[in-house]
């Protein structure tokens, strides 16, 4: 096996590509997980224009009893219930239709504004 | 007059639908998983098992009727709500649940 003398240099450029690539996953990785936190005066926003109707304004006044209260729910299975909706694995007239359009940002941002809502507790 | 009486039914159909005694009776196999702050389900996917104090009553009764018939899927749910009886889906909902507002 020969090498040519440029050999050296080029394994550095690929150190310096994985070192690149390595960084540029850990800042995407951060990025999601900012969007995960959700963006709480977004979420206000969307609520009120999508949610308030029939959940209430701070998801503590439903339009039907059998509405659920939405207000200090936990932020990650509001994610997953409004997820879920999205893709039919859970159906409702009224719920499926309104979470279709909803982009994945939006339901993180009006999860994240109804679980800092007081209203649900934990009981035991 | 009438709104009073209205909301006299109500009370009074919740009073006969639920008791919250008991359903304070029933619950060993909610609180496993419902009753620990911040406890998140393993399977089939990672969240938050729903906070379920201070919930609209007819909610709950509908989400364990809807388990209880398969309409809304979940494994643990869906077998935990076939071993209940219609007296004590209410019994439950009155126990977890408030009238709502």
């Amino acid at each position: 096996m020969t090498r040519p003398l440029g050999g050296a240099p080029k394994t550095e450029t690929k150190t310096m590509k994985r070192i690149l690539l390595v960084a540029a996953v850990g800042v995407s990785i951060a990025a999601a997980g900012t969007t995960m936190a959700g963006d709480y005066e977004a979420g206000r926003k969307k609520a009120a224009e999508v949610c308030a109707a029939c959940h209430g304004e701070d998801g503590n006044k439903t339009l039907t009893p059998d509405t659920p209260r939405l207000a200090g729910q936990y932020y990650d299975y509001i994610v997953h219930a409004l997820l879920a909706f999205q893709k039919g694995k859970r159906e409702n007239p009224l719920m499926s239709p309104m979470a279709k359009p909803l982009t994945r940002e939006d339901i993180h941002n009006v999860a994240y504004f109804f679980s800092k809502q007081k209203g649900l507790e934990t009981k035991y | 007059m009438a709104l009073g009486m209205a909301f006299g039914a109500s009370s009074l159909l919740h009073a006969a639908d639920g008791d919250s005694a008991v359903g304070r009776q029933k619950n060993q196999m909610c609180e496993g998983c419902h009753g620990v702050a911040g406890f998140r389900t393993a399977y089939p996917v990672v969240y938050s098992a729903p906070k379920l104090g201070g919930q609209n009553i007819a909610y709950i009764v509908k989400a364990l009727h809807d388990f209880r018939a398969g309409t809304r899927k979940h494994p643990s749910m869906n077998s935990i709500a076939a071993s209940l009886s219609d007296k004590d889906i209410a019994d439950l909902a009155a126990y977890y649940g408030v009238d709502a507002k």
